[in-house]
């Protein structure tokens, strides 16, 4: 569970939680609507944006190897399906303790930064096309910060 | 042409199997420990690691190393098997046609999950015969009082044989830094035995980590 929220509830141990918990709790509430449809619209379209990331990074890196190409978009589908859950929960610690630290070292045992540094500015661009601004909005800070910890990471 | 479709097996791309937080479950009331596939995981207290190590110290003396190292032989073979079993269900790829990397990855994860330290692998001496293994935290080694000499004959004896199973070849494993001396982290060298005999000579003489490696590999 999302830490901030298991905080409110161990805190409201024996009482009721106050009007400042309550909103954070409702803020997070009506959001889920929204988390839902964005959720709904990656799962429906994930072939399909990831297919034309695919096609351009061929045509942008025509000299990376194709084994270390489907290796780094592998690596993108598995990290953009943590991004949709982790954005659904509302959890970035979902997605960086049980993905990205892993990941990392995938990375860099395979060299992989200079093609995702390309990979993950491609990404952004179709998730843009792809979701409302609203839905972007939300799923955005999860990209963020899995391109910070593997394109960021030397 | 890259399918993405294609990359996906069975719509399933795997990630972590071994991220702590699915890996280890528990029933308190059952008083339970399991990992993900519901295999049952034994949790040690403190206390017990130092008994035993107090127990064989005293009833065996020197031999303490050897009974140890034998333990972590044992140990190793078993935890070999279960390991492969493990990952090459949920990567749904035998451990044969596994890539390295990902293969230790894997182990990496699977150290911390089970509580046993973090683990890392330096292959650059590799082509010289020999693979250095580091792992920090041990729990093992920090129940060790007053010790002389390295001491994580357990994790040595676990090293040599799950190494010796993955490369198919007879290695042995010898520790030359140990937390329980004041050093950062614990080292361990893997090799064939004949090849690793002159480390015992070097650690009785004294020499550290790095010298004893610039001896093997000049």
């Amino acid at each position: 569970m999302n830490l901030e929220f298991e905080s409110i509830f161990d805190r409201a141990e024996g009482r009721y939680l106050k009007a400042e918990e309550l909103n954070t709790l409702t803020l997070y509430v009506e959001s889920l609507p929204e988390r839902l449809d964005a959720y709904k619209r990656l799962r429906d379209h994930e072939i399909e944006v990831l297919q034309s990331v695919a096609d351009q990074i061929q045509v942008d890196l025509p000299n990376a190897s194709i084994e270390d190409l489907e290796r780094a978009i592998k690596n993108l589908l598995v990290v953009l399906r943590y991004c949709a859950m982790a954005m659904l929960l509302n959890d970035e610690v979902f997605l960086r303790e049980r993905l990205l630290g892993w990941l990392e070292e995938v990375n860099r045992a395979f060299n992989l930064r200079p093609i995702n540094e390309a990979l993950y500015g491609l990404l952004s661009q179709g998730l843009k096309q792809e979701l409302s601004p609203p839905q972007f909005a939300l799923l955005c800070p999860y990209v963020t910060l899995a391109q910070a910890s593997l394109v960021g990471s030397a | 042409m890259i399918s993405v479709a294609d990359l996906l097996k069975n719509d399933r791309v795997p990630g972590n199997y071994f991220a702590p937080a699915t890996y280890v479950r528990g029933d308190l009331e059952l008083g339970i420990l399991e990992n993900r596939r519901g295999d049952r995981l034994l949790a040690l207290p403190e206390t017990l690691i130092r008994s035993i190590y107090t127990g064989l110290e005293k009833e065996t003396g020197q031999a303490t190393r050897l009974v140890l190292f034998n333990c972590g032989r044992w140990w190793g073979k078993n935890f070999y098997s279960r390991f492969c079993e493990e990952v090459s269900e949920y990567y749904d790829t035998p451990v044969s046609e596994m890539e390295m990397v990902l293969f230790l990855q894997c182990l990496r994860e699977c150290w911390v999950a089970h509580g046993l330290g973090k683990l890392d692998l330096d292959q650059s001496f590799q082509h010289r015969g020999f693979l250095v293994v580091t792992i920090s935290h041990s729990p093992f080694v920090a129940q060790v009082k007053d010790s002389q000499r390295p001491a994580c004959f357990l994790e040595a004896g676990v090293l040599s044989s799950f190494f010796t199973q993955l490369s198919g070849r007879e290695l042995h494993c010898v520790q030359t830094s140990c937390e329980s001396l004041g050093a950062s982290t614990n080292h361990f060298i893997l090799g064939l035995e004949t090849r690793l005999a002159a480390v015992e000579e070097l650690l009785e003489e004294g020499l550290d980590h790095d010298s004893i490696l610039a001896r093997l590999c000049p």
